[in-house]
């Protein structure tokens, strides 16, 4: 397995480069005149946004994560999170698209093969194809390496047969591809049971079985799948048997951050709506900002989304480099990013008083939306948990 | 066709930042950079054209520190080929004669059809250099352009001149220098395509040596003007905002003009 | 300083322009303390009335004929001609109008003499050094004053920075004679084409009534100009009204338009980016329009009303209507 580097230059770790602000600039105004629009809709509905996707990739917006050879803008961690940020400013579950075709694709990049990622990696980055994580399951949330789905490699030592489930993948029903981790060897110790696999779309034996109906990032669906006897190319798996816990470790490093920027987005537009509102509503002969309870919660509100988004970009820079403690750096930043999203969320419906709870006014979708951003990709107790570990040192 | 464009780095205007330094001199510190705004303009006709016949470069030419490349980037990710930076410590505080001289002789390294530049800047709002350019360079002077219209084949571009009571067409063979204006046309924003492109784009770093002119004629050592003070301009009063419906925000207008006797 | 030196612009049907005698003006005042020269120079290929007009501001005006500026660009020929001219009598400095022809013509000229220029001066004072311009920068935020190194050089003059005023006691106007090629290449004018129309003039409007982006069309214009007939001004417009067609370009204003210093500047519907803001920035009294309490215009507008342009606009032209009627 390789590991992924920045390529052509360390950004600065203070301000953004010209190129890095020209692309925050780009994908925001894409966010503000088509993205935003749409948003209230995307949530009333519940419908995944098949036409914000394809604005998305025929901005190549989606191409952003994916090396140049294959189609891709051979972007940073750190330019995808920035464009993530932007997306999730005017809609969380656009967002979303954009972090999870990362986090999809991150197995692939870390541990296809050349052969592999010239596979897949052309219809990814155009947009054409989506990608969906499948690791969870109903009884391996946290606990990653309880997964009970298998893989048992036929006579012919050329297939996989692939039993059992996942559930709460995001898009996995909208998906073209989907990496699957599942446990190809059960006496194995617990971190070299499981192996990861793609899974082509439509294949026999996938099914989704239930869609969930869910607080927040309502347009994203999440999907449980179902898989007997789902038969899978042995070229299909990415590295070697018994790789798939710590393939899944090292893309949660990379695809954490793209959560702490949909968080740090989502309070920057809770952030925004609030001011607007305390600048225009008046009451007691004043405009609300201008009371100190008010103009407080806003200053903190400022303070700890500009906090999170800075530990963010430095995260992302980090790791970019190559940093040893990346595991680290990608917990910190979501960890803050997540509670602060919903702190700041919380406060923007304060701020609005009534007209935060109605939907009149999107803050009470982005306080829903947030909370998903301290469960996902690790709850947030796993975030410490990871954070703790990488100070004291692991047990044992 | 080969389209030379001339672009300046300024102070963003958007920032605020904007102040001299102890010497006289823009603090380039303290303002971020970005390309002139009427530079854009001429930038994207300048790729308009290109992209129309199907073939040619645009060249982006530029006299600026040597940070300059940061702002650059913008303008090749809007779709510019490559650039050209004559950047030397030497040139620090030069004024428009020397900026001039030295854009002419660095065009006389280049081989072109067109010379683009925007009609002024937003710093300091001059205007002389692209006809100084012109005069030093011996070329065909064509200013204040509405549209242009270059024909490849008979080697001769037209373009349409604004004047205070409406238009000249002027004609002149190629190569020749024009100056344009925003009448040319919103300059496109940049794609993440061009933006992620512009990494790979060539800039090349002329010094002065490379160009023949002497640090003597230039910069400080040879300016023909110096800046003697500077003061922030005097604050105009509060601004005085009226958020009443429509009858009664009319009223305060018309108390406002009396009161200013203006009617 | 011995000799001031000051252009004289000839306008398409022959006259000075007015640019040209605020600039006569300056140079008037500059050489007021001790005995200095004021000479005008006309060049073109009918001078003589332009010539005449200027002597009304200045004691003498140098008057050359030129025939090529009938129909070739005139800038570039101009400053040939004007660069002979200096190279003979050595004027100190030479005041040339800060619009379009005069800044082609500055530019040229400084580079074929090698003099320096103090461009777009809204004010210039005598010293025993020389001239020292007073300048606006970085759109407005800096106010900036600087001075010719050798006391010699060219200094352009912003449009409305001076008033006029003729010197009393006409002057007098010399011929003088065109010497050797025009070495510059001549670009020919092949073609001219009017302004679509002929709407009241705003560059000494007392009042102007602008509008931009925010009126949407040029029905829209038609409640400008109401409201600029009802308060006796003329109208005016931003680039963008300009490049979607929906009034002339004659009547934009900015950067490439026109620069005004009217009394009131009622502006509906303009968000005050700084390509229109130096155009209209140091008007008496600014009164703007607009839905975006944010614009850029609310930061240096005297009043903003928020509110829709239409409604708020009709409001107005019934309270102008009903004072007056």
């Amino acid at each position: 397995m390789r590991p992924v580097t920045s390529a052509t230059r360390a950004p600065g770790p203070f301000r953004l480069t010209e190129e890095q602000a020209m692309l925050r600039d780009a994908v925001r105004v894409l966010a503000d005149e088509q993205v935003a629009p749409r948003a209230a809709d995307i949530d009333r509905t519940g419908e995944f946004p098949d036409d914000l996707r394809r604005l998305l990739a025929s901005h190549d917006v989606l191409a952003l994560p994916f090396p140049v050879e294959h189609g891709g803008l051979g972007g940073e961690l750190l330019t995808v999170c920035l464009a993530v940020e932007q997306l999730s400013r005017a809609c969380a579950t656009t967002g979303l698209i954009l972090a999870v075709q990362e986090l999809g694709s991150l197995p692939i990049t870390l541990a296809g093969s050349p052969e592999q990622q010239a596979r897949w990696f052309p219809k990814l980055a155009s947009g054409e194809h989506l990608i969906a994580f499948a690791l969870t399951e109903a009884e391996a949330g946290s606990d990653v390496a309880a997964a009970r789905t298998t893989a048992r490699l036929d006579a012919d030592g050329e297939t996989y047969v692939i039993d059992g489930g996942k559930r709460f993948i995001s898009q996995g029903s909208v998906a073209d591809l989907v990496v699957v981790f599942a446990v190809t060897d059960p006496a194995a110790p617990r971190h070299r049971r499981l192996s990861a696999f793609v899974v082509e779309i439509p294949s026999d034996g996938f099914a989704v079985t239930r869609l969930e109906h869910k607080m927040g990032i309502r347009g994203s669906p999440t999907a449980e799948l179902a898989f007997t006897n789902l038969r899978v190319p042995a070229a299909n798996r990415l590295g070697a048997e018994g790789d798939g816990w710590d393939i899944a470790m090292r893309t949660f490093e990379r695809s954490r951050p793209a959560i702490a920027a949909q968080a740090v987005g989502i309070a920057q537009g809770a952030l925004e709506v609030a001011t607007a509102y305390a600048r225009d509503r008046t009451q007691f002969g004043q405009r609300i900002g201008d009371f100190q309870m008010v103009g407080a919660m806003l200053a903190d509100m400022d303070a700890a989304t500009e906090a999170a988004r800075r530990l963010l970009y430095t995260a992302c820079s980090e790791i970019d480099a190559g940093a040893p403690d990346a595991g680290r750096w990608s917990a910190m930043c979501k960890l803050v990013a997540g509670d602060t999203a919903m702190r700041v969320t919380t406060d923007a419906v304060q701020v609005l008083g009534g007209y935060g709870y109605i939907d009149e006014f999107p803050v009470e979708r982005m306080m829903r939306d947030a909370k998903i951003t301290q469960l996902y990709e690790g709850t947030q107790q796993i975030q410490r948990l990871v954070i703790a570990r990488a100070l004291l040192g692991k047990s044992g | 066709m080969r389209i030379v464009v001339l672009t300046k780095p300024v102070p963003d205007p958007a920032s605020g930042g904007e102040r001299l330094g102890p010497d006289g001199r823009l603090d380039r510190a303290n303002s971020p950079a970005v390309v002139n705004g009427n530079d854009e303009y001429v930038l994207e006709k300048a790729l308009k054209l290109i992209e129309a016949a199907g073939e040619g470069e645009v060249i982006l030419l530029t006299m600026a520190p040597a940070t300059a490349p940061e702002t650059m980037r913008k303008a090749l990710a809007m779709g510019a080929t490559r650039g050209v930076l004559v950047s030397d410590p030497a040139l620090a505080g030069s004024d428009t004669v020397a900026t001039a001289r030295v854009l002419a002789a660095a065009l006389s390294t280049l081989s072109f059809d067109l010379v683009f530049a925007g009609v002024d800047t937003s710093d300091g709002t001059a205007g002389v250099v692209a006809p100084g350019v012109a005069a030093l360079a011996g070329l065909p002077f064509l200013s204040y352009a509405a549209t242009i219209e270059p024909d490849a084949a008979a080697q001769t571009v037209r373009v349409r001149r604004i004047t205070a009571d409406g238009f000249e067409v002027l004609e002149a063979p190629m190569p020749a220098i024009i100056s344009g204006t925003q009448a040319l046309g919103e300059p496109r924003y940049p794609s993440l395509k061009g933006i992620m492109a512009a990494r790979s784009k060539e800039i090349t770093t002329l010094s002065l040596a490379d160009i023949g002119i002497e640090p003597s004629a230039v910069g400080v050592d040879g300016a023909t003007t110096k800046v003697t003070d500077w003061r922030a301009p005097a604050p105009r009063g509060a601004t005085e905002v009226v958020r009443e419906a429509p009858d009664e925000a009319a009223k305060r207008i018309v108390t406002l003009l009396a009161e200013r006797r203006i009617i | 300083m011995a000799g001031i030196w000051v252009h004289g612009e000839i306008a398409r049907d022959g006259s000075l322009t007015k640019l040209s005698t605020e600039a006569a003006t300056l140079a008037r005042s500059i050489a007021a303390d001790g005995a200095r020269e004021v000479t005008g120079v006309v060049i073109g290929a009918e001078p003589a009335a332009a010539a005449e007009a200027l002597a009304e501001f200045v004691p003498r005006v140098l008057a050359l004929t030129e025939p090529m500026t009938a129909d070739h660009a005139a800038g570039m020929i101009v400053a040939q001609r004007l660069a002979t001219l200096v190279a003979e009598r050595q004027p100190d400095v030479i005041l040339i109008g800060a619009g379009p022809e005069g800044r082609d013509l500055a530019g040229a000229l400084s580079a074929l003499t090698g003099l320096g220029v103090l461009a777009n001066a809204t004010a210039v004072r005598a010293t025993s050094d020389g001239p020292v311009a007073t300048h606006s920068v970085f759109g407005g935020k800096l106010i900036t004053e600087s001075a010719l190194v050798s006391g010699n050089g060219i200094i352009t003059v912003r449009p409305n920075s001076v008033t006029a005023e003729p010197a009393g006691t006409a002057g007098s106007v010399e011929v003088v004679a065109a010497a050797g090629d025009l070495a510059q290449p001549a670009v020919p004018i092949v073609e001219r084409l009017p302004a679509e129309s002929k709407a009241a003039s705003i560059d000494d409007a007392r009042i102007i009534v602008a509008g931009g982006r925010g009126v949407g069309g040029p029905e829209g214009f038609g409640l400008i100009s109401d409201l600029a007939a009802a308060l006796g001004g003329a109208v005016g417009a931003t680039r963008a009204a300009v490049d979607s067609g929906w009034i002339p370009y004659s009547q934009q204003i900015g950067q490439t338009g026109k620069i005004v210093k009217p009394q009131l500047y009622l502006a509906m519907g303009i968000s005050g980016a700084i390509q229109h803001k130096v155009g209209m920035q140091t008007a008496s009294t600014i009164v703007a329009v607009n839905r975006d309490p944010d614009a850029p215009i609310a930061d240096f507008a005297d009043m903003i009303v928020i509110g829709d342009l239409v409604e708020v606009g009709q409001a107005l032209l019934a309270e102008l209507r009903a004072r007056s009627g």
